[in-house]
């Protein structure tokens, strides 16, 4: 029974899983007895590391990687924006939402991957400011869900089938989600940059 | 309930979406209640409208 319920429901099984694993780490305070472990690391990215030096010493290096880092945030946003509100029914209305879906990925992937690239490179240049912030780490855990989300989640689903076989509550509550955890992505990022 | 409708993706579409938005909706409201508390304290009192803050 547990081994047909873990073939035919994987997504859900996965998910079940994580949120059960969030309780427990919650329950037995890991977060709190990991954290003063990981501020030896944090020190060493912004002191020791060569990614900490060059952000440091030079001011001009360190603006450069941010601008880059905040243009790719823009076209993470911009992505986002385009694929929910297109499965909203708000913009686009003339092109199919499976071809905005798959093109607006593409894209979305590789501005991911420069946005953590040039993001480490940012962090590392304030890591010892950073580690105290909350918002840090909030930002962290809604980059990671949201990662999560869009890779797992809402991308096999709409990859899966036509939108038109797809619930239409089911597309609109998975575009206000995405919406919602990249927004608070981009507002605790700039919430760091004015902390 | 159509099975062909909900299926594994489906379901862990929803239920992953209703979760997050719960979370976020949460996290936000008590930012929006903390930031009020602390302007009350600051200011005596929180008024959207007639805000000694504005000048």
């Amino acid at each position: 029974m547990l081994s047909n319920f873990l073939s035919n429901y994987r997504s859900v099984a996965g998910l079940i899983f994580v949120v059960l694993a969030v309780a427990l780490v919650e329950l037995f305070e890991v977060r709190a007895s990991v954290y003063p472990s990981l501020l030896p690391f944090f020190e060493w990215l912004k002191y020791s590391s060569w990614i900490g030096y060059l952000g440091i010493t030079f001011g001009s290096v360190y603006a450069t990687v941010q601008a880059v880092h905040l243009i790719s945030m823009a076209i993470i946003g911009g992505t986002v924006l385009v694929t929910d509100l297109r499965l909203l029914g708000v913009l686009l209305k003339d092109i199919p939402s499976e071809t905005i879906t798959k093109g607006t990925h593409q894209c979305f992937k590789y501005s991911l991957s420069v946005a953590i690239a040039t993001g480490i490179f940012c962090a590392a240049g304030v890591a010892d400011k950073v580690y105290y912030m909350p918002v840090f780490w909030i930002k962290m855990l809604a980059l990671l869900v949201g990662s999560c989300f869009m890779f797992f989640i809402k991308q096999p689903l709409l990859n899966s089938r036509s939108h038109s076989e797809i619930d239409p509550w089911i597309l609109r509550i998975l575009a206000v989600a995405s919406i919602t955890i990249w927004f608070t992505v981009a507002a605790t990022g700039r919430w760091i940059g004015f902390s | 309930m159509n099975n062909s409708k909900w299926d594994d993706k489906t379901i862990a579409a929803a239920s992953s979406s209703v979760i997050i938005l719960g979370a976020l909706l949460y996290y936000w409201v008590g930012e929006v209640q903390s930031t009020v508390e602390l302007l009350e304290l600051a200011y005596g009192s929180f008024k959207f409208f007639n805000n000694p803050m504005i000048f």
